[in-house]
């Protein structure tokens, strides 16, 4: 019986800064264990262990098969980011996953796919962006739209480029103040949405960010004409166990460990708890 | 089905405890009974209909460690900076266990928690240590005053998940093993057969019954539930003696440290989303912030989302929410509350 | 004095001078329960007896917040026993409540019975903190409803005599007898819960940055939490003893509370929530205080 409260260990083998208070955490599973067996799909999140303080779950921002390490985004805002932050480059963490449910990239094959990605929930996108760029032509167009409070929290900067070279795609990028160097829209996501006006003909909505912006995103969309099939989200809840186990998660009947953290506006409309 | 005298299940315990550790009910302080390891039958309570907490600590412990870590310093080969090895363990586990005298509904209990706790992937401490449990259930005489089994459609002498199952007959029990396991540990009983009637069903008549889900979705936005919860405490008495409740926190812990050398242990500890705190994030938001939600939350996993999602009612009828809630946070009063509720939109609907 | 406590609560309701009042009555099997009164024609559930163990205090911090952001908050009706109205002095002193927010109906108490409060048993003797209180009238009140009748005051009960039993142990015996008590605790928070002098927002047992105690429940974070609740009590505690009846597995919190009752009374002469004006010994820095105790 595998004990699924034991992790995999790793090797951090890079650490790259995202933005403020954000960095990217890249992981080599160690070869003792069954890395082999680590296989996962963009969606799905593990829980990090900082040894001695705790465990929390991050979204998988690599791709299996495309990046050679599992890479983590990680916002300090608590004891275990806090631990997490600072590490150096050969430290060890534990892994424990994968875990949850993923994004139906093969059922939005050959329709237009829109990103709307807020903050830190912009590093759960990536991987779906990254998959799409490396089977271009099985997707319709790509929208992205990218939004943070402020310019030094948009993460990913360094792939804005080879995702605005692709065929068939856009960047859009907004922040909620400027700074002195910014040249570029001025404003909440729901604004930049208005003014990017998306089509919601053959097309599919991916959202990720706090909950308040998931929620504002949502009426906006369907005041522009989607439906609620065509909108995907990924939620977040304190989580402990991520197996279903503990009981931590739950949104009404539904665990965002088990049944989510890939959620379709379908579902979510039916919940009686408020995800908020 | 054989019977067993008084005398013949002393001994019976009495052999049991010298090679497996027997857990039965005891009196720990006045008026308390719990089920405890014990050394000697004398230390047995017999009187009693069911004990103040439940016996699921034993599978589901208040405290355990789920892992533990051990981080020594070296200096890898060929490197001069020194690193951090870690090498990650499984806490062992205790030796095999019987539980003695556990009660129908406290066995349905479990049953409950298997098939949460059982399903892929498997919680490895909780199965381990029901696979190491033998259960001998004893059936229920007369109904507690908070006791409402039968109104959840289960039975005061069901055997349904005992191992060895004993009915009180007149001079000792009809006793009957049930599994290997159980077996196991009547093999060696030299008994007479049960010569007597199918022992007697515990009358205790069901004074109602479980709303169906499509009435708990509709009151999910009653105000019902905050008045209940005005004089709530969010105190967590309710979900520790709950026999399903399962609810757990998790954390690490160096518990040894020396010159280049941590031993930490993961720690998982009881908890309930009565807690205040209970789904707040880092970073501050609390999706559940007032009393209304989280009570409403433990109601509706009972009899809403637990059976939805793992096919099990989270309740058995014990009742010892009922008995250790100090501000009379009445579980029957709840149900049929949404009973009657329930009815009056029926029949609202119907007028339509 | 039920029909006084009945039309006391309407008429405030009423006339709008509160928008709750929080009293008791009669709930499941018997049992008698927090009432949450917020409309006229419901004070007939208002009851008064001698199960009446609750410290409403507690509740009033809760229900003082404003419903919605921006609103006023709420103005509460209170039914008040001696020992609780001196917890409601606790929290008047530390500015936990606005005075003029609340209308305190007072009610002159004979005492509450053991075991009360509960569904399912059976009423006992006078509760031991009941059989030596000196006060019965409470010391603030709006509106005080009863007369004090000539009952006993017992000149000494089993919570002393215990205490002297716990004072000629060695500490070492005094640390084997409270771990005996913590280790069968479950940290069910039930004693802190029921506290009105317990309203931190974050308790220092749950708290994780910094994390001062662990989340196990073994004996050496239970001895912490409940050491640490007791100073924290010094000098604040009133006694109502809410924390012993509710703990599910009767740990001896009466006899913890009124050990440290006791240390502040012999030190400092100093009784919690006589008044709302009393500097607090135990809360209190003077710069020329004598250091040398």
């Amino acid at each position: 019986m595998i004990n699924p409260y034991i992790p995999y260990l790793g090797r951090l083998t890079d650490i790259q800064s995202l933005g403020t208070g954000i960095k990217l955490f890249k992981v080599q599973l160690e070869n003792g264990t069954p890395a082999g067996e680590f296989s996962y799909r963009p969606g799905q999140f593990a829980f990090v262990s900082a040894f001695g303080v705790g465990e929390a779950p991050f979204g998988i921002t690599s791709v299996c098969g495309i990046d050679n390490t599992v890479d983590f985004a990680v916002n300090k805002v608590g004891t275990v980011t806090r631990a997490l932050h600072e590490m150096n480059v050969g430290d060890m963490v534990g892994v424990r996953g994968p875990m949850g449910n993923w994004f139906p990239l093969e059922d939005i094959k050959g329709k237009n796919v829109i990103f709307l990605g807020g903050g830190i929930g912009g590093a759960p996108l990536r991987p779906v962006i990254t998959s799409i760029l490396h089977d271009r032509n099985s997707y319709g167009n790509m929208t992205i739209l990218w939004a943070a409070r402020n310019p030094k929290l948009l993460v990913f900067t360094d792939e804005y480029d080879i995702w605005r070279q692709s065929p068939r795609t856009e960047l859009h990028l907004t922040v909620d103040e400027g700074d002195a160097g910014w040249t570029g829209n001025v404003g909440l996501i729901t604004a930049l949405l208005q003014k990017v006006k998306p089509s919601p003909d053959n097309a599919t909505v991916i959202i990720c960010g706090p909950p308040i912006m998931i929620h504002f995103a949502i009426i906006e969309l369907q005041k522009m004409g989607f439906t609620s099939e065509q909108i995907i989200t990924t939620l977040e809840a304190k989580m402990k166990c991520g197996i279903g186990k503990c009981g931590r998660c739950n949104i009404g009947e539904k665990y965002v460990c088990l049944h989510g953290p890939v959620f379709s506006h379908m579902e979510i409309k039916e919940f009686l708890e408020s995800f908020l | 089905m054989n019977f067993i005298t008084h005398v013949q299940l002393q001994d019976w315990l009495a052999r049991m405890m010298k090679d497996r550790t027997v857990i039965a009910p005891t009196r720990a302080i006045e008026d308390l009974v719990r089920y405890q390891p014990v050394n000697s039958p004398d230390a047995i309570a017999f009187d009693f209909t069911r004990t103040a907490i439940s016996p699921k600590e034993f599978f589901l412990p208040a405290s355990e460690a789920i892992l533990t870590i051990e981080r020594v310093r070296q200096i890898a080969a060929g490197s001069n900076n020194p690193e951090w090895n870690v090498k990650l363990g499984e806490p062992e586990l205790d030796r095999s266990q019987v539980l003695f005298a556990i009660r129908p509904c406290d066995t349905h209990a479990l049953l409950a928690l298997d098939a949460l706790l059982l399903q892929e992937p498997v919680d490895a401490y909780y199965a381990r240590r029901r696979k190491q449990t033998t259960l001998i259930g004893l059936a229920c005489e007369h109904p507690g005053a908070t006791c409402f089994c039968t109104s959840l459609s289960f039975a005061p002498d069901d055997s349904n998940g005992m191992d060895v199952m004993l009915y009180p007959v007149e001079g000792g029990y009809a006793l009957e093993a049930q599994t290997e396991k159980g077996q196991v540990l009547t093999d060696n009983l030299a008994l007479a057969p049960y010569r007597g009637e199918r022992p007697q069903k515990t009358w205790l008549p069901a004074e109602f019954s479980v709303p169906p889900r499509v009435v708990w979705t509709q009151l999910f936005n009653d105000p019902h539930w905050g008045r209940l919860a005005d004089r709530c405490l969010s105190c967590k008495i309710c979900a520790y003696v709950c026999p399903t409740c399962r609810c757990f926190d998790v954390r690490d812990y160096i518990v040894a440290q020396g010159l280049g050398y941590q031993k930490i242990e993961r720690l998982r500890c009881w908890d309930s989303c009565m807690a205040e705190g209970y789904q707040r994030i880092a970073g501050g938001h609390n999706p559940r912030p007032t009393k209304a939600q989280r009570l409403r939350n433990r109601f509706y996993c009972k009899f809403d989302y637990y059976p939805a999602d793992f096919g099990a009612l989270a309740c058995v009828g014990c009742g010892r929410c009922i008995e250790y809630c100090p501000v009379n946070v009445d579980i029957t009063e709840v149900l049929q509350s949404v009973a009657i509720k329930g009815e009056t939109l029926a029949t609202n609907s119907t007028r339509l | 004095m039920i029909e006084q406590i009945r039309a006391t609560a309407r008429e405030i309701l009423q006339n709008k001078t509160v928008d709750l009042v929080i009293g008791y009555e009669v709930g499941t099997r018997g049992a008698t329960r927090p009432a949450f009164i917020c409309s006229a024609d419901e004070v007939d559930r208002l009851i008064w007896n001698d199960a009446c163990t609750h410290n409403l205090t507690n509740y009033v911090r809760g229900k003082h917040v404003p419903p919605k952001r921006d609103a006023p908050p709420a103005r509460l009706g209170l039914v008040l026993k001696a020992c609780d109205a001196r917890a409601l002095n606790v929290l008047l002193r530390e500015n936990q409540v606005p005075r003029g927010d609340l209308y305190l109906i007072g009610v002159v108490c004979e005492g509450m019975r053991q075991d009360a409060g509960f569904a399912t048993r059976t009423l006992g003797d006078l509760q031991p903190r009941c059989q030596t209180c000196t006060e019965r009238v409470p010391v603030v009140y709006d509106s005080l409803i009863g007369e004090r009748k000539t009952s006993e005051v017992f000149e000494t009960s089993e919570v002393w005599q215990e205490l002297d039993r716990l004072g000629v142990m060695t500490p070492g015996e005094r640390q084997a007898f409270w771990d005996a008590e913590f280790a069968r605790c479950l940290r069910c928070y039930a004693c802190r819960q029921v506290c009105p002098a317990c309203y931190c927002v974050e308790c220092t047992a749950e708290q994780l940055d910094p994390e001062w105690v662990g989340i196990g429940i073994c004996t050496p974070e239970k001895r912490f939490f409940h050491t640490m609740r007791a100073y924290h009590l010094a000098g604040r505690c009133v006694g109502c003893d809410e924390c012993a009846r509710v703990c599910p597995i009767g740990v001896r919190l009466d006899l913890l509370n009124a050990w440290f009752r006791r240390e502040v009374q012999q030190t400092f002469d100093y009784q919690a929530g006589i008044d709302a004006t009393t500097l607090v010994p135990l809360a209190t820095f003077k710069p020329n205080e004598n250091l040398e105790l």
